[in-house]
């Protein structure tokens, strides 16, 4: 894929002996020094010309397509799956359920998310059998044949109602509180008590959408030495090799998984999804499976961005600074895990800013609700706490009478600084962009 | 009414994995037209990571970027990468490409020195060439020491390596530990238009300065913050998945799920602060995610600023904003009725 | 039952055999192989599939391929070519203008449509002529230069 077809060796002198030269460029051209020039991309030019190969965009002969049967209710249990009839459908080739998955459950931190929802469904986007055709449309044509029975039982969409002890429990026995995180500095408590002022707020976010343009899409194949080629719109292929090894059961060095370029990630293509089910499909074939989701399905069955609950306390001086902080986060965390352990740490870690508070105490909790998946969407936590964190530190401002400016550059981190969970800061430039932002905006200080 | 508002937003965001290891490997070879070619494990998902990392590459041999070759993204051709995630690319990526690149350097200066007559600690390179430091009469093309170490010696060029960011875990009780090797910064300011009729927001200025220690690509470090800011944009005013009381998403569709059009973005002024990280390949850190993480904030604080209402949740919809001001309103009238 | 079509594309009659329920998006790309065109929603919300319709920019997943029987269809493929880029093409490589690039086929038609129509265009008719064409990358401000730049370019060679 790359464009420099023409070689170039520069600034080889005439009649001296070495390659041959081309195309003898100027040093602009050539782009010397390398680091801190704005060069273009060198993929640029294939994806203008329209000739980038997404992954939707490759085919195999006999490749066969599959669609996923979605549930139609956010929490019930199955009794009965029957794809029978789909297979009857003309030019459907496979069908299979959760029965055919060999080890069922994946995930980064917690594997609590099945491939193909067995006993149980938890929100709309789970799936529950899938079929392999010889066009989309007759395999979506298919999953209307498939016959379900379920159970419908309570659902649970708000995190803080999930959170209480009679709630019903998303993934029985245990509680939906899945995960949690605590960081203690200082003495919080006496440093409020001691405080000049104490100000106290809660603020929430919404359920989003990563939206890569692209959709998620993959190929499955198998050779005839029994290794398995994924062709998939995944960003972390180490992963995804070694989710797809575990779920099949296979040596991790059967699996190979390649990817071209994604259009979009954002944290949602970081994982497997469909991947599973069109490798088993493959295999039931032996014929390439392609799965595509739909835009639909992007919202329903990929991971979304969490919605937090957030409950800030924080003790300052009559001077502004900030002496003691608390919070209290409550992620929203959809159906199964996923990212979330590591979205709730670094919301955490983060949650008290990037201020110098001597002392803090931070607690953070992700509740399992009948909603999508939440998990890597980027930022981490942190645009949700930021967004508390820093409208928090406007209305102490405007408490104190004080410039929002002024708060920040008496509070900001500085090099050498120590960190909430108590590390020494090294090329800290925090001020340093607070001053740049403010020049070039024309902020004129406003204190009453 | 249209009411004018200002609203500041500073944050500050970590570069890799919470304490889990997430290394990155990676091979350079050095072809024997004075080329590289660079295998790594990572996927380009559009923010140019695999043009930043041939930026990196280039800088540590020496030679032009369009002469370094980027092969990615297969688990069975390129090695082990943690992934484009965490803002991790250039960072982690970058520094396990470079030192990759040292060890390459190292067999070219071994080879160089006696074909130049000097010791390897007095060679450079620099514009495709080894020179010798302070006698620049005396230099040699790297394609030919790659050439004549290949095919005369049997001493192929090329290094490998791999980096992992080094943490401290957390304490489980007080979470008291050092989760990451490094953090990037960042400020934004908004200026925003509210129509007090309607509740509609415009934002019409976004200053954004960050800090992403070197970076690599100006155009490519401007193009993830105006990216950014326009995710932020949609977080801060339009985007929400909305459920009936059954569970069913009621905006699964781009036609009720909003995210910003051209016509919803404003003007974006970005200035990148001078800062350096040696902790990073060239004194680089990253700056994928961090570039909306302030905005949403930006914008409320501005909405604050302009009309004195404080949401407490996002999105800022004009439903939202025209609710809280006629609750103002009806509280000021409160007041001075009782006074 | 199958319809036989004509279609002008991207300069050269070509035919098919449609059926009535295929989009002209389909056509495109899963008949004759030209995956330049992207599928984005397949709801004519996200712009990732315009293409030239008799020189109007249109979603193509909307479009059934019958009604293309007998017109004028330009895909970005269509465009130029890397020996000559079209304008936009070029300029949308020097200003950075594409991050993941699935937008950028569709963006660049209707920037196209613009162009033609339009060779001065202001930055409030860039930014209108583009607002059905959804990026999630960049921001569209690298966007809204580049097309610029490109008018610019057209008018100079030109003259």
């Amino acid at each position: 894929m790359e464009r420099d077809v023409i070689r170039k060796v520069p600034l080889v002198k005439p009649g001296e002996p070495g390659m041959i030269v081309e195309e003898a460029p100027t040093e602009e051209l050539a782009g010397y020094p390398s680091v801190g020039r704005r060069i273009p991309r060198r993929d640029t030019i294939f994806q203008v010309l329209g000739q980038l190969k997404y992954i939707n965009d490759l085919s195999f002969p006999g490749m066969l397509y599959a669609k996923v049967l979605r549930s139609r209710y956010a929490h019930a249990r199955i009794l009965r799956v029957d794809v029978s009839k789909a297979l009857e459908v003309p030019g459907v080739v496979a069908a299979i359920t959760a029965d055919d998955i060999p080890v069922n459950s994946f995930g980064p931190s917690l594997q609590d998310q099945p491939v193909l929802a067995k006993d149980k469904v938890r929100h709309m986007g789970d799936g529950i059998a899938a079929v392999a055709a010889v066009s989309e449309q007759i395999a979506e044509e298919a999953l209307e044949k498939i016959v379900v029975e379920y159970e419908p039982l309570p659902v649970v969409l708000d995190p803080l109602e999930a959170m209480r002890e009679d709630a019903p429990r998303i993934h029985e026995p245990r509680s939906n509180i899945y995960w949690e995180w605590h960081i203690r500095k200082g003495d919080v408590e006496k440093a409020l008590a001691e405080a000049h002022l104490v100000v106290q707020e809660r603020y929430r976010t919404q359920m989003v959408e990563h939206v890569s343009m692209e959709t998620h899409s993959s190929i499955a194949m198998w050779d005839a030495g029994g290794r398995l080629t994924v062709w998939c719109t995944v960003g972390r292929i180490t992963l995804a090799r070694t989710d797809l090894a575990r779920i099949l059961q296979v040596p991790v060095s059967r699996v190979r998984v390649v990817s071209t370029q994604l259009g979009g990630n954002f944290g949602g293509k970081n994982e497997i999804t469909i991947e599973p089910v069109l490798a088993i499909l493959a295999k039931k074939t032996g014929r390439p499976v392609k799965g595509t989701y739909s835009r639909k399905e992007e919202f329903i069955a990929s991971t979304t961005r969490h919605p937090f609950i957030m409950e800030y306390t924080s003790g300052v001086t009559a001077e502004g600074r900030i002496i003691a902080r608390k919070v209290r986060l409550i992620a929203d965390g959809g159906a199964y895990c996923s990212w979330s352990e590591t979205t709730l740490g670094k919301a955490t870690i983060l949650s008290a800013g990037p201020y110098d508070i001597p002392n803090i105490a931070l607690d953070g909790y992700v509740v399992y609700t009948n909603k999508p998946m939440t998990g890597a969407m980027r930022g981490f936590g942190a645009p949700q706490v930021c967004f508390a964190y820093e409208s928090h530190m406007d209305t102490i401002a405007h408490r104190l009478g004080m410039d929002p400016l002024q708060i920040r550059l008496l509070n900001a981190y500085d090099e050498g600084s120590i960190s909430a969970t108590g590390q020494i800061l090294h090329s800290v430039a925090l001020k340093k962009t607070l001053l740049a932002a403010a020049e070039r905006f024309g902020w004129e200080v406003k204190e009453r | 009414m249209k009411k004018r508002g200002r609203g500041i937003a500073c944050m500050w965001y970590p570069i890799g994995f919470t304490v889990s290891a997430n290394p990155s490997a990676a091979v350079v070879k050095v072809n024997e037209d004075g080329t590289a070619t660079v295998l790594t494990g990572t996927v380009e998902i559009g923010q140019g990571s695999l043009t930043v990392l041939a930026q990196i590459a280039a800088e540590e041999l020496g030679i032009s970027p369009r002469d370094v070759i980027m092969v990615s993204a297969d688990t069975d051709g390129t090695p082990v990468d943690t992934g484009a995630i965490a803002s991790r690319t250039t960072y982690v990526t970058g520094n396990a490409i470079r030192l990759a690149a040292k060890e390459a350097k190292k067999i070219l200066f071994e080879v160089a020195a006696p074909m130049l007559g000097v010791r390897t600690d007095q060679l450079e390179t620099r514009q495709g060439r080894i020179w010798v430091i302070d006698f620049p009469q005396k230099n040699i093309s790297i394609g030919e020491v790659a050439y004549y170490s290949q095919v005369k010696l049997g001493r192929p060029v090329q290094g490998s390596a791999s980096w992992n960011p080094p943490t401290v875990p957390l304490d489980p009780q007080t979470g008291q530990g050092k989760p990451f090797n490094t953090y990037v910064y960042a400020t934004q300011i908004a200026e925003v238009e509210v129509d007090t009729e309607t509740g509609q927001v415009d934002v019409l200025r976004i200053v954004a300065a960050h800090d992403c220690g070197t970076p690599i690509n100006p155009m490519l470090v401007e193009g993830q913050i105006q990216g950014g800011i326009s995710m932020g944009v949609g977080f801060a005013l339009s985007e929400e998945m909305v459920f009936s009381s059954n569970g069913t998403l009621l905006t699964s569709s781009l036609s009720n799920y909003l995210i910003p059009t051209t016509v919803d973005m404003p003007e974006i002024e970005v200035i990148i602060v001078d800062n350096y990280d040696p902790t990073g390949p060239f004194g680089a850190k990253g700056v994928g995610e961090p570039t909306l993480v302030p905005t949403a904030a930006a914008i409320l604080n501005a909405i604050y600023d302009a009309v004195g209402v404080r949401l407490y949740s996002l999105p800022a919809t004009p439903e939202k904003v025209l609710k809280a001001l006629r609750e103002k309103e009806a509280q000021n009238n409160t007041a001075s009725s009782t006074h | 039952m199958a319809f036989t079509i004509k279609v002008k594309v991207n300069g050269e009659w070509k035919t098919a055999d449609v059926e009535p329920e295929m989009t002209l998006l389909e056509l495109l790309r899963e008949q004759w192989g030209l995956t330049g065109t992207k599928l984005g929603c397949d709801e004519g919300d996200c712009g990732a599939c315009t293409v030239l319709f008799d020189g109007k920019p249109v979603n193509s997943c909307l479009v059934l391929a019958v009604r293309a029987d007998g017109h004028e269809v330009v895909t970005v493929e269509g465009l130029g070519t890397a020996e000559r880029p079209h304008p936009l093409q070029s300029a949308f490589e020097q200003h950075g203008a594409v991050q993941c690039g699935f937008c950028a086929p569709g963006m660049l038609i209707s920037a196209k449509a613009l162009l033609d129509a339009n060779p001065e265009p202001t930055e409030q008719e860039i930014r209108e002529a583009l607002a059905g064409n959804l990026c999630r990358c960049t921001g569209y401000t690298k966007i809204v230069e580049a097309v610029k730049s490109a008018g610019r370019a057209m008018k100079s060679s030109v003259k």
